[in-house]
């Protein structure tokens, strides 16, 4: 039986319920609140393992919500359950640090692989790496729990999706990881992002640790297939 | 800013350039008028024949009468594209309060389709799944119900927007009693708000019987008191009263609510306007109870007015005036 505890942010009193019973039959732990200041309150007096989050709430709204949760360096892992699902409001909701967005209406076995998917990466992130805590690439040497690097007296901070990408490399050194693999383990089931997003974030990795990003020593461009990082 | 008004706005600035240009044309016509009897006396006294003063006398009346007629002439053309200006800006105001109507459409009804679209797949899913008691199950098919008839009457209130917008919709003018009306609307409403929603008050002044279409004033009956049990049933009972006055026939919705959002009436009464931000929801609904209210009561000749006591939750007050019937009962 796991013992992840959700916390559902739904203003419509009976959407609640049959989502919440839903995630109970899982066995995962559920509180639901209707409005978007109480649920700010409660992700930061009693962070949860998950919260889904709707953006049309009473109070503050959903994006309102996330934003201010990022900014106080929470790290709870957002889903967004929302009528509200054009292009627009889905790439808003990632930029302010959500993790996943669901357009309402969805199928409930949808909701239930993607509740899991985002759980599962959570507890892969936070487990310590079989690697170690932290990786050495030439002088630069990257801290998986705090997402600092310390190159020589030069100190520079990951995003949380950088540090997870070099971590997905670095758990398999010497091996090809495809870009469906990361995308898989960093971002989840049926993400947002295409391949193509794993190159822009690999383009900026290099930037920031090979001696030089265009000959690069380290990471790997393995043609149609991934990366292989060589520490 | 969309398309249109880009469209708008380009036109427009075309416009004010066309009447600058007229502007500068009238100047020069008053410079040329002002300057033509002095050009003409250089030109003559160029030719070395003396003119007398008869003659000189009679130029400077042609140049003068020319200029009269042209400064008029260009001062109506000025003033006609001057209210082309007004008219114009006037327009575009108005293509920039319907853009945000539509876009508060379709936010609304966006949410008010998709959420209980979701909540009705959630409760086939979880019973199709197997996994849930009895009275769960019965618990979710009454649920499902409650969103078909949320689905229902948006479907109903857009289509009758739309009829009333056009002028399409049938009245069959009888005898109603208003207070039979209510008698028998109220059970549903009260069943349909008990949850959680406060109090429906009935008080009746005698016989109430008004010149009107059934289906149009039930439908104004429910709209007043769903809107009032929605915006104020929380704080207290909803009132509602009706009593007769003369040649008409008052129908009363009171509430405990916090009162009308800053704009009143107007902007309430207004198709999709449901007041604040759409993304911070408060109550369902998009917006178009109080625009049918409207419009049904106008078609009846009478008269829809809202007051509040203002801020501190003293309440809104919805009263309509309808006119009462005249001819013999049957």
């Amino acid at each position: 039986m796991s013992s992840e505890r959700i916390l559902v942010v739904e203003d419509e009193a009976h959407l609640a319920e049959v989502i919440c019973d839903n995630l109970v039959l899982e066995g995962w732990k559920v509180e639901s609140v209707a409005d978007g200041e109480l649920a700010l309150e409660k992700l930061l007096s009693d962070p949860p393992d998950l919260v889904l989050l709707d953006v049309m709430l009473p109070g503050i709204d959903g994006f309102e919500v996330c934003g201010r949760l990022r900014a106080s360096g929470s790290r709870v892992p957002v889903l967004f359950l929302t009528a509200r699902s054009g292009l627009d409001d889905r790439v808003r909701g990632l930029e302010l640090g959500g993790d996943d967005y669901l357009g309402k209406p969805f199928e409930l076995v949808e909701l239930i692989h993607r509740v899991r998917a985002i759980l599962r990466r959570s507890a892969w992130s936070a487990t310590p790496s079989p690697v170690g805590d932290t990786l050495t690439l030439g002088e630069a040497v990257v801290d998986f729990r705090t997402y600092d690097v310390q190159i020589g007296d030069r100190h520079l901070e990951l995003s949380q999706k950088e540090t997870l990408i070099l971590r997905c490399l670095a758990e398999r050194p010497g091996e090809v990881v495809s870009r469906r693999e990361i995308l898989d383990t960093v971002w989840g089931y049926d993400a947002f992002p295409t391949a193509r997003t794993i190159d822009n974030f690999i383009v900026r990795l290099r930037r920031l640790l090979e001696p030089d990003a265009r000959a690069p020593r380290y990471i790997h461009t393995v043609r149609g297939t991934g990366y292989r990082l060589t520490p | 800013m969309n398309k249109r008004s880009v469209g708008v706005a380009r036109a427009l600035r075309l416009y004010v350039a066309i009447v600058v240009a007229y502007v500068a044309l009238i100047g020069w016509w008053v410079y040329f008028f002002s300057t033509q009897a002095a050009r003409l006396q250089v030109q003559l006294d160029g030719t070395g024949r003396a003119l007398d003063a008869a003659q000189l006398e009679v130029l400077h009346e042609i140049a003068d009468g020319d200029a009269r007629m042209f400064l008029f002439e260009g001062s109506f053309l000025f003033l006609l594209l001057l209210s082309s200006v007004v008219l114009i800006v006037r327009a575009s105001r108005r293509e920039a309060a319907l853009g945000l109507q539509q876009r508060n459409f379709l936010s609304a009804v966006t949410h008010e389709l998709r959420s209980p679209l979701a909540a009705i797949k959630l409760y086939v899913d979880s019973l199709l799944g197997g996994r849930v008691s009895d009275e769960k199950a019965q618990r979710y098919l009454r649920h499902a119900k409650k969103d078909v008839e949320r689905l229902e009457t948006l479907v109903e209130d857009v289509l009758t927007a739309r009829r009333l917008d056009e002028g399409r919709l049938p009245y069959h003018h009888e005898p109603l009693d208003l207070a039979e009306l209510l008698r028998e609307a109220l059970p549903r409403l009260s069943a349909h708000y008990a949850n959680g929603f406060g109090d429906l008050q009935f008080v009746e002044e005698g016989a109430a019987t008004v010149d009107g279409d059934r289906a149009g004033l039930l439908q104004v009956v429910d709209n007043l008191i769903s809107n009032a049990v929605k915006y104020g049933g929380e704080s207290g009972p909803v009132e509602l009263s009706v009593r007769r006055s003369g040649a008409r026939v008052h129908l009363a919705v009171k509430d405990c609510g916090p009162g009308l959002p800053p704009g009143g009436v107007a902007r309430l009464t207004e198709p999709f306007e449901r007041g604040g931000d759409e993304r911070v929801r408060t109550r369902p609904g998009v917006g178009l109870g109080l625009f049918i209210v409207r419009e049904i009561v106008a078609a009846h000749g009478g008269i829809f007015r809202m007051s509040s006591g203002g801020q501190g939750g003293t309440g809104t007050t919805v009263t309509v005036d309808l006119p009462a019937w005249e001819g013999e009962l049957p």
